[in-house]
């Protein structure tokens, strides 16, 4: 497989989305991307997605300070409702603060920590990255 | 019952060797004197000594003893006169003993025929009342003087007695003390302490007990204190009184309060602090980056963009704003877990801030020469020991003289408790009788001066005494600057 069919971007920052939008159409990221402003959301959407044996997103983008359901709580959600474990979920912050790092590093279910602000250079690193392990 | 003389005898030489009272008498026209076996023991002679008047008198202790008795012994003749007093003898043998002596004129026809007495022997008993007299100077001197508070008190709770100390700490006058009970001096949140243990005391159960008390003073303040109770007995066990020990704690414990109160301040400021240094790290950190990250964008889809005038600003502006924030953000720095210490080699640290600033050395040809044992380890965070390295080499090249070849020096050596590395160079040097207390400050700390030494001596010091060391800098204007950095060994 040569492509990303499908991101999840979680967050809530109206200037963010609008940039991340723009630089994964200029990367080529993947074919498509749905938009989440806060963990529930995503969740909800999930697990519909789930009951109709739809797939699920390949990656998703999650921001760890929203309101509502934040990043951390946001995977408690997804470990309980044991979605699939092969999607690659990375951490994406401006936080800088080494314990939200070293916690994100702990949890197993995710892939990596971006800190922000996310480059056109990181984008296409993180795609190189996943395709390499979705083929292997 | 009747007793014949032997029996009478008998009876008296029992009588008197149970009270140790010995008998004599003086018969005036005989000039005899003559001494029971009692007596004769007292004055430790044989049973078959005969005494005289000057012998007998000659037993009492010379001086005041001997003066007094001669007297009474003259007027007992002359005058009549029965005598009964205590006097210091010095036995046969060279002992002291205390003794009475009784003496009793008897007269016949208006004239002294002769004097009987009794003699007994009291060095045990007087002995006795002597230590006692002491002991009960002792505690008069004691309680008198006493720095704390001491006063006997009642089984029934009133004073007996107060000492100077108890009058000083609590404002009154012995006099006025004996008008108030000891509960009325109590403060009234306190009236309670003592009624589970004084019964006990009362009850024989318990002997002793101590208890953190308030009074007040006269004047209405509060007076804290340390009570200590006794319970004093007779010799059937019997309570008579009680002993308080009142130790006035108030400065301690004001001073205490002070101190809680100071802390109470400081560590929610230093929570605040924390809080500061979360807003910078998430939501001004977050504006930022989408600052920079539509800077970018605009960049991206419009490569034109670059050639407005206020394009670079604006991506120069935001760049800086963005450095700001992580040193903003690294002047608040986490507490650190003794665990986050890593036992790491300093030869190699050395090595790789050096190689990390190789392009510097290359461009100003400096000269490094390290000697460090290849073997020492010193405790740091990683993350940390490369930082400060990383600033005091910096700091060194920077501030290079111009004309000659600069020269750091690194060296290490091991004290008792830490690792000392000292980093010396030959350059511009620092006027430390002006700046010494601003050297590691906050000074010019975001002012992008190019001769700022602000943040960087300011971050190596905090993140220093973070991982348990200290700096110290010894310098001279013209000649260079040594850098010392004191690190735990690892």
């Amino acid at each position: 497989m040569d492509e990303i069919k499908l991101t999840c971007i979680i967050d809530d920052d109206p200037i963010y989305l609008f940039a991340i939008k723009k630089l994964l159409e200029i990367t080529n990221f993947s074919t498509n991307y749905i938009i989440f402003k806060n963990g529930l959301e995503a969740i909800n959407e999930f697990k519909k997605l789930a009951e109709e044996d739809q797939p699920l997103p390949d990656v998703v983008l999650l921001d760890l300070n929203m309101p509502i359901m934040d990043g951390w709580q946001f995977l408690k959600q997804y470990k309980i409702n044991k979605f699939n474990t092969g999607i690659s979920i990375y951490i994406t912050s401006s936080s800088i603060d080494k314990k939200d790092v070293s916690k994100a590093k702990k949890n197993k279910l995710v892939s990596g920590y971006i800190s922000k602000p996310i480059k056109k250079e990181d984008l296409s690193t993180l795609k190189t990255s996943i395709l390499k392990k979705k083929s292997s | 019952m009747l007793l014949n003389k032997n029996e009478v005898n008998d009876f008296l030489e029992t009588l008197e060797k149970s009270l140790i009272i010995g008998s004599w008498s003086f018969d005036i026209e005989a000039n005899t004197l003559s001494w029971s076996n009692v007596t004769k023991r007292i004055h430790e002679v044989s049973p078959s000594f005969v005494p005289d008047v000057t012998k007998g008198l000659n037993f009492y202790k010379e001086g005041l003893h001997r003066n007094r008795i001669t007297e009474l012994f003259n007027n007992a003749i002359n005058k009549g006169e029965s005598f009964d007093d205590e006097f210091i003898i010095v036995t046969a043998k060279g002992n002291e003993k205390w003794v009475r002596s009784v003496g009793f004129p008897k007269h016949k026809d208006g004239k002294c025929i002769s004097v009987q007495g009794v003699f007994q022997d009291t060095t045990e008993k007087t002995l006795i009342a002597i230590q006692t007299a002491l002991k009960e100077k002792q505690f008069r001197s004691i309680f008198q003087n006493s720095l704390t508070g001491m006063a006997l008190v009642s089984l029934e709770g009133d004073w007996l007695e107060v000492n100077h100390a108890l009058c000083n700490m609590l404002g009154y006058t012995d006099e006025e003390f004996f008008n108030i009970s000891f509960k009325d001096l109590t403060h009234p949140k306190d009236k309670y302490i003592g009624d589970e243990e004084i019964p006990l005391m009362l009850a024989g159960k318990l002997d002793h007990f101590q208890a953190e008390k308030r009074f007040i003073h006269k004047k209405g303040k509060t007076v804290y204190c340390i009570l200590s109770c006794t319970i004093v007995k007779n010799y059937n066990n019997k309570p008579l009184h009680f002993i308080f020990n009142i130790s006035d704690i108030t400065k301690i414990k004001l001073g205490k309060k002070k101190i809680k109160s100071l802390l109470d301040i400081s560590s929610k400021q230093n929570e605040r602090l924390l809080n500061f240094a979360h807003i910078v790290s998430h939501n001004l950190r977050s504006h930022v980056s989408n600052l920079e990250m539509l800077v970018q964008l605009k960049k991206e889809e419009v490569p034109k963009v670059v050639n407005d005038e206020y394009y670079p600003l604006f991506e120069t502006a935001i760049g800086n704003l963005n450095e700001t924030i992580i040193n903003l953000n690294q002047v608040v720095i986490n507490k650190i877990n003794k665990s986050d210490l890593k036992s790491l080699n300093l030869f190699n640290s050395v090595e790789k801030a050096i190689g990390n600033l190789n392009a510097l050395i290359l461009a100003d040809n400096v000269k490094v020469n390290i000697s460090i044992n290849k073997n020492i380890k010193v405790k740091a965070l990683p993350a940390y020991l490369d930082s400060i390295l990383n600033n005091l080499l910096t700091n060194a090249i920077k501030y290079k003289k111009q004309n000659i070849i600069p020269e750091i020096n690194i060296k290490a050596i091991k004290d008792k408790k830490f690792i000392i590395v000292s980093v010396n160079d030959n350059g511009l040097g620092i006027d430390l009788k002006k700046n010494k207390h601003n050297l590691f400050g906050m000074y010019k700390v975001f002012h992008k001066h190019k001769n700022s030494r602000g943040l960087g001596l300011f971050i190596t010091k905090i993140q220093l005494e973070a991982i348990g060391g200290k700096v110290e800098v010894e310098s001279k204007i013209g000649k260079g600057s040594t850098f010392k950095i004191y690190l735990k060994n690892g």
